[in-house]
């Protein structure tokens, strides 16, 4: 109980401040913590460094063989590559970098999520999530806004190994005007991160990291799937692989409705780990 | 501290039940943990402790009855009560990538100490329970026993005044339970409430001021700590519960 003496000469804001013992955890009370346990862990983590390894250097070293596949004549290659097979400069290999990730960084980035979030029911270490001044609420956000802020590291250094890829092939000097093309790179990397987001409500409901990696294959499957048959245009998880395809039959407007994916499902995932109980 | 959250109970359950598909669950349950006391609950596999506990801090909510912690409903406890709270039910918080002192900074930052409070917090916590050895190994190379003693460590660092421990000596050495035992009976003696679950009777003597015996779900009787033959009077219980709860079937429906 608050000291009774200090009644009479406190300021009207006293009596407010009563009930607020009352008032139970705030809906994201602890986020600062949340998000620096969070940070941590994912720094010190093996699965986040081999997944941003993997895909930066993997992409890279992937774009480049098909370049020099492509340029010998390679057969299987050029009909992988499609219509990008013989687009020469910089919107060549933007291209097939795109086409790469559009379905290998949203895999990394599926089996990332999956791992954040069902690593904690997979290690148990979940039961120690509950009785803190941290609420579950504020700990899936962090999880997310560390995700998010990785996604985006990411993002920057596939653009730059690609820029460094393109220079050292003498598109600076061949192609300067196309330079302006890297820009895609960035943006298609942040937006197969927002579409990747359901693997961590999946992962929270099936309690481990196969459900939220099964549903990332799905999404991929999904998003793939549609955009060579050239469909879903307006389907947000859909827009960003066929605007790495074809980037010509995606409006703006349709990619600016892809962060509704991790909105949605953000909400859904904060809300399944306040309500989480132990009990399965 | 106020007065009146001195006086109400560290943790209480009050006809406190959770049932699961198979009858399984706690039944009614009654229980508390006074300031200053060491509150242990003994009772086969399967008898209702681990679920007690974790509804206790909010890991499951109760199909009927109340469970308070510092004397707020736990589904309506703020931030200052959670941050008096410590516990280790089942899993240490020890991340495999995380070295044992970089998992107690989080267990610091998580139980909501000021981050400039943190190195001293984790110093006295590392010495109390000797982990200056493993302070710089990564958890995924600790021993079961160690990862536990880090998960203790990690639960207590912030001097709380609940705790509740499911099994806490499990993994660990005969040091490490001499280390534990001295470290509640301290803090017991300063004012903590501790609800600590284990299966060895000897060892519950030693530490707990009272001793409550769980069988399918409910509460069935209390031993004397200072009794002499803890295991005979424990199943003596357990047995003449098993007995009666067999030979009543009104009783068995009732608990169905």
């Amino acid at each position: 109980m608050s000291p009774r003496a200090t009644r009479t000469d406190a300021p009207p804001r006293a009596t407010a401040h009563a009930p607020r013992r009352r008032r139970p955890l705030a809906p994201f009370a602890g986020l600062g913590a949340a998000v620096a346990v969070e940070a941590r862990k994912a720094t010190a983590s093996r699965v986040m460094a081999s997944t941003t390894v993997l895909l930066v250097a993997g992409i890279g070293a992937l774009a480049l063989v098909m370049l020099l596949a492509a340029a010998s004549g390679e057969e299987q290659v050029l009909a992988k590559l499609g219509p990008l097979a013989g687009v020469p400069g910089w919107a060549g290999l933007v291209g097939v970098v795109l086409q790469i990730t559009a379905a290998a960084g949203l895999l990394a980035f599926g089996v990332a999520l999956s791992w954040t979030f069902g690593r904690e029911f997979a290690d148990g270490t979940v039961a120690a999530l509950f009785g803190l001044p941290v609420s579950r609420a504020a700990i899936a956000l962090g999880k997310l806004l560390v995700y998010a802020a990785w996604s985006v590291g990411v993002a920057v250094a596939l653009t730059a190994v690609v820029a460094v890829l393109g220079f050292a092939m003498g598109f600076g000097t061949t192609d300067a005007a196309g330079v302006g093309e890297l820009v895609r790179i960035p943006v298609l990397v942040v937006l197969s991160a927002l579409i990747a987001v359901p693997a961590a409500w999946v992962a929270t409901l099936g309690r481990g990291l196969l459900p939220g990696i099964a549903a990332t294959i799905a999404i991929i499957v999904v998003a793939q799937v549609s955009a060579l048959a050239d469909v879903g245009a307006w389907v947000p998880l859909v827009a960003p692989a066929l605007w790495a395809i074809a980037p010509g039959t995606v409006p703006a407007a349709a990619l600016v409705t892809v962060p509704s994916v991790p909105l949605v499902f953000g909400v859904l995932t904060t809300w399944a780990w306040s309500r989480l109980q132990l009990d399965r | 501290m106020s007065a009146a959250a001195a006086e109400a109970p560290r943790l209480e359950a009050r006809m406190v039940a959770r049932a699961f598909r198979g009858g399984a669950g706690v039944h009614g349950i009654d229980l508390t943990v006074e300031p200053g006391e060491i509150h242990a609950l003994v009772g086969l596999n399967g008898a209702g402790k681990t679920t007690l506990m974790r509804l206790l801090l909010g890991m499951l909510r109760p199909d009927s009855g109340a469970v308070r912690v510092r004397g707020r409903d736990v589904a309506e406890a703020d931030a200052a009560t959670w941050a008096r709270v410590g516990q280790l039910v089942e899993h240490p918080l020890a991340y495999a990538e995380l070295t044992g002192r970089a998992n107690l900074e989080a267990a610091a930052r998580l139980h909501g100490l000021e981050p400039r409070r943190i190195p001293d917090a984790v110093d006295r916590v590392v010495e109390e329970f000797a982990l200056a050895r493993y302070a710089g190994v990564r958890a995924s190379r600790l021993s079961l026993g160690n990862r536990q003693r880090v998960g203790v460590a990690g639960a207590l660092l912030h001097d709380p005044d609940a705790v509740v421990l499911d099994e806490p000596t499990n993994g660990l050495d005969p040091a490490g339970v001499i280390v534990l035992r001295e470290s509640l009976l301290r803090r017991a003696a300063a004012g903590a409430g501790i609800l600590v679950s284990s299966h060895h009777l000897d060892e519950v003597a030693r530490v707990a001021d009272r001793i409550t015996v769980i069988n399918d779900g409910r509460v069935i009787g209390a031993l004397d700590p200072a009794g002499i033959d803890l295991e005979r009077a424990f199943f003596a219980l357990v047995h003449e519960d098993d007995r009666a709860r067999t030979a009543d079937p009104t009783e068995q429906e009732d608990a169905a």
